[in-house]
């Protein structure tokens, strides 16, 4: 263990909040869907995994740029993720009780498919920039990282667009602060939960792109995601996409911090530290409502 | 000094005032009735005492004690119990496991005892008995009629004989037969000594029954008083007819 | 003939029975191996049943317990030289510690978040597992020395039978652990809380300490399982052992056979262990076995959510009432 200079530690800090950007938007799609639809949607880890995969196969095949994949494999999602809601969720009984079931029986069929194609080799989507680096006032910048950073708040962004200015972001957002208000005046939840699913899955898709130039990616990884996903959702507060937001920042900058200061093997466990820690020390997270208690 | 006093309790959700310092005691003995218009944070107030909320600002006092912040089960220990405005059962469990289920401390002995004690067994039958329900024991509890879910829900909170019980609505919902008789009831546990404290919208029972009344309105308290005192009181009928003008405004 | 059925201690006298014929009646080792596999299964299923079927609370962390208990064994037994079969017993109380501890902080939470939060458990624990490589070997994991008695290991063609008689007892216990804490005031209260936990609340369950119990004793049969499956197979290692699919095969199994039932976990366990089993040998090394536990669980989750045993019992009830219904007149 030893402290980092001054430059290093800057370096750092640079580096983390590029790599939280792109966590923010990998965890924006899982605090939606609980916002709206209070499950929590395991099978997002697989989403993005198969997302990383979809990236990896356009890439092998016509060597389709992975960030301009986005393109393609973000509306893909999106349609795959209404039906999924319209069609098959949308038939479930007791949706509180069995949707983690439900959702987890997802997440080990496509990383069963997925092994079954791809088998467990690490993968990787290497465009031609994957090793270049900027070097701004002496920091080194990854540009496979600034890139990811750019796309995933342009992304965000337009998100952000969409649940502000048209009329079925709006009716999402009303529906996570208060479904019954929102029913009354005239919000369909059928549409809403639908449309919720779908953006999520669909922001899945773009944090797969991403993903799969920045990290390598085998089937298994997807339970790594649905992990940290959920700490950084849990940190920011449930529902919360600013929440969601500051936390990945935060829980990037941590992470890349551990990895130098302590060794890259035990900087994952920085996700679970915040997890536990805020579990005990603030349950609502950071920008999260109290739960309304029981009653 | 009262059994139970709320002094300047407040709750906010979101942005909305549920209840707005509000102070109301309840004296040992009494039948108290807390009655108001629809949204006036009757309920939210029941949640703060039992604990299902915590207030904003405020204490609760049960015998001078304050049991503000305290988990709904600690309360149920202190002696407060209560039903619920929808009826809360053990729908699957039967009449007899749900009046088994309270527990009055606790205790790893009690815990790990197995089956249905002796004395325990005696106690439920008793209440059930109060209640003529006795001949239901053994049904699941979803099978029995509305009404009579409501008295297994009361029998089952007095399994732990608790000093002062909170009817949410005791008589919503229910026939006039069943509402004589819960009013019986009340009216003969009351005589026994327990305490009770109720929600209702049925004024004629509030009226036959509370010796004392509290009035709230958008979250604060409008009046309190004997029965004469509120049906006379022009602020009490201003806050009924005002929701019912407003009712009347946006159909 | 139904009142046989119904007689826990009947039933488990009639497995224990058969376990204990079973070498004479199965002398072929690979049957041997599935019955000790398909006993371990019951077993953790049984286990995992007390927090998850009576309690409500569906933990995907379980994992991290049995691996624990597969670690703990497998590093005193080499250290010490303490043999699994005594060690285990003792060493799964340091488990059920560390479960309290996880549960106290993971039961803060409720429905799918708490499931995450117990899959991030089993995470934790790898990264420890592959980290602390000074004390658990990393990835290179743990072995231990071939199973024997006293330095003497036993022989190849009899080396089942005492794994399948020691899992053998180790059900017997859990059943009667499970049938117990069912039929207890502490058992109500976990059913209580699964119904309708705010209405427990007001009756005077202080149901986080009843979840954290639970949780804790759940863990306890399970860590043992892993304490002597780590002998069974003379090696562990983090990436193996504390893996999600674990945890998600007890679960599946006590789904499928009933969860919340006495024996619905057992049923399940009987029913998917061999079965698994025959998947994972059919289709070699590929991860179509993951696909095909997922279909299963998405099967048993949209059509049968409430499991086997319960699912008969329904049907059966409503037979008898449409053959006597003047039962029903009050």
């Amino acid at each position: 263990m030893s402290l980092p200079s001054t430059h290093l530690f800057i370096q750092t800090l640079i580096l983390g909040i590029l790599v939280g950007g792109v966590y923010a938007l990998m965890a924006s799609g899982l605090t939606l869907i609980f916002g709206v639809m209070k499950v929590i949607n395991v099978a997002h880890g697989a989403f993005l995994i198969l997302g990383a995969y979809l990236t990896y196969v356009l890439f092998q095949w016509i060597k389709l740029d992975p960030i301009l994949s986005i393109v393609i494999t973000m509306p893909l999602f999106f349609l795959f993720g209404w039906l999924l809601q319209r069609y098959v969720f949308s038939r479930i009984e007791n949706p509180e009780q069995t949707s983690v079931l439900v959702t987890f029986a997802l997440a080990l069929i496509l990383e069963g498919l997925l092994g079954a194609i791809f088998q467990t080799t690490a993968r990787s989507v290497t465009p031609s920039y994957s090793t270049a680096t900027l070097i701004i006032a002496t920091y080194r910048i990854p540009v496979t990282r600034l890139a990811g950073f750019v796309v995933a708040l342009v992304v965000l962004l337009i998100l952000y667009y969409i649940l502000q200015y048209t009329r079925l972001g709006r009716a999402v957002r009303a529906t996570i602060q208060d479904p019954r208000a929102a029913q009354l005046v005239g919000v369909k939840v059928s549409m809403v939960s639908a449309f919720t699913f779908a953006l999520g899955v669909a922001t899945a898709a773009a944090g797969g792109s991403l993903l799969s130039m920045i990290y390598t990616f085998n089937p298994a990884s997807q339970g790594d995601w649905v992990a940290k996903t959920l700490a950084i959702i849990v940190l920011g507060g449930m529902g919360s996409l600013p929440g969601a937001l500051v936390a990945a920042l935060i829980l990037g900058v941590m992470e890349q911090l551990t990895a130098i200061v302590i060794s890259l093997y035990w900087s994952p466990i920085v996700f679970y530290i915040f997890l536990f820690l805020t579990l005990i020390v603030r349950p609502q997270g950071l920008m999260g409502e109290v739960i309304r208690e029981k009653g | 000094m009262p059994m139970l006093s709320a002094s300047n309790v407040s709750k906010s959700f979101g942005g909305i005032k549920a209840v707005d310092s509000c102070s109301i005691a309840v004296e040992r003995g009494s039948i108290t009735g807390l009655i108001g218009p629809n949204g006036s944070g009757k309920t939210t107030l029941f949640n703060i005492i039992t604990g299902f909320y915590t207030l904003d600002e405020g204490t609760v006092l049960l015998e001078e004690k304050p049991i503000h912040g305290l988990k709904p089960n600690r309360i149920y220990h202190r002696g407060i119990g209560r039903t619920f405005q929808i009826t809360r059962l053990f729908w699957k469990m039967t009449v007899l496991e749900n009046m088994i289920v309270p527990v009055k401390q606790l205790g790893l002995r009690t815990l790990m005892s197995q089956g249905v004690k002796n004395y325990e067994e005696e106690k439920a039958m008793e209440l059930l008995e109060m209640v003529g329900l006795e001949k239901f024991r053994n049904e699941e509890a979803r099978k029995l009629s509305f009404g009579q879910q409501k008295l297994v829900e009361l029998a089952a909170v007095l399994m732990s004989d608790p000093a002062m019980i909170l009817l949410d609505e005791p008589a919503g919902g229910v026939n006039p037969v069943m509402i004589e008789k819960m009013m019986d009831l009340v009216d003969d546990l009351n005589q026994k000594g327990t305490t009770f404290l109720l929600v209702e919208h049925n004024m004629r029972l509030v009226m036959e029954l509370c010796q004392h009344i509290v009035v709230l309105d958008h979250g604060q308290k409008i009046a309190e008083g004997g029965p004469a005192d509120i049906q006379n009181n022009p602020l009490v009928l201003e806050a009924y007819l005002g929701s019912t003008q407003n009712a009347n405004a946006t159909t | 003939m139904a009142k046989f059925f119904h007689s826990t201690p009947a039933l488990v006298a009639v497995i224990f029975v058969v376990g204990i014929i079973s070498p004479w009646i199965v002398p072929n080792q690979y049957y041997q191996h599935i019955i000790v596999m398909t006993l371990m299964a019951a077993v953790m299923a049984s286990s995992w049943n007390i927090i998850g079927g009576y309690a409500g609370y569906t933990s995907l962390g379980h994992a991290a317990f049995f691996g624990l208990g597969g670690y703990l064994v497998a590093w005193t037994h080499n250290h010490y030289g303490w043999h699994p079969f005594v060690s285990v017993w003792f060493l799964s109380l340091i488990v059920v510690v560390v479960a309290l501890i996880m549960g106290w902080i993971a039961l803060r939470t409720q429905g799918s978040a708490f499931v995450v939060v117990t899959i991030a458990i089993v995470f934790i624990f790898r990264l420890l597992a592959l980290n602390l490589s000074s004390i658990t070997n990393g990835a290179n994991g743990l072995t231990q020395p071939r199973p024997g008695w006293g330095g003497v290991p036993w022989s190849p063609e009899l080396i089942k039978i005492p794994f399948l008689y020691f899992f053998l007892v180790l059900l017997c216990l859990t059943i009667f652990a499970s049938w117990w804490i069912r039929n207890s005031k502490f058992g109500l209260g976990l059913i209580a809380i699964r119904e309708d936990e705010g209405k427990a609340e007001s009756v005077g369950i202080d149901t986080m300490m009843y979840k954290v119990l639970a949780f804790g004793v759940s863990a306890y049969f399970v860590a043992v399982a892993g304490g002597i499956y780590s002998y069974f197979f003379t090696y562990i290692d983090p990436t193996f052992i504390f893996d999600v699919f674990v945890s998600v095969t007890m679960v599946l199994m006590a789904i499928l056979g009933g969860r919340g039932t006495l024996w619905g976990p057992v049923l399940g366990a009987f029913i998917m262990q061999p079965l698994s089993i025959w998947v994972v040998g059919a289709f070699g090394g590929s991860s179509i076995h993951l696909s095909v536990f997922g279909g299963i669980l998405l099967l048993v989750m949209l059509f049968m959510p409430q499991g086997i045993l319960p699912a008969v019992s329904e049907s059966l009830n409503k037979r008898k009432q449409v053959q006597s219904p003047a039962k029903d007149a009050r």
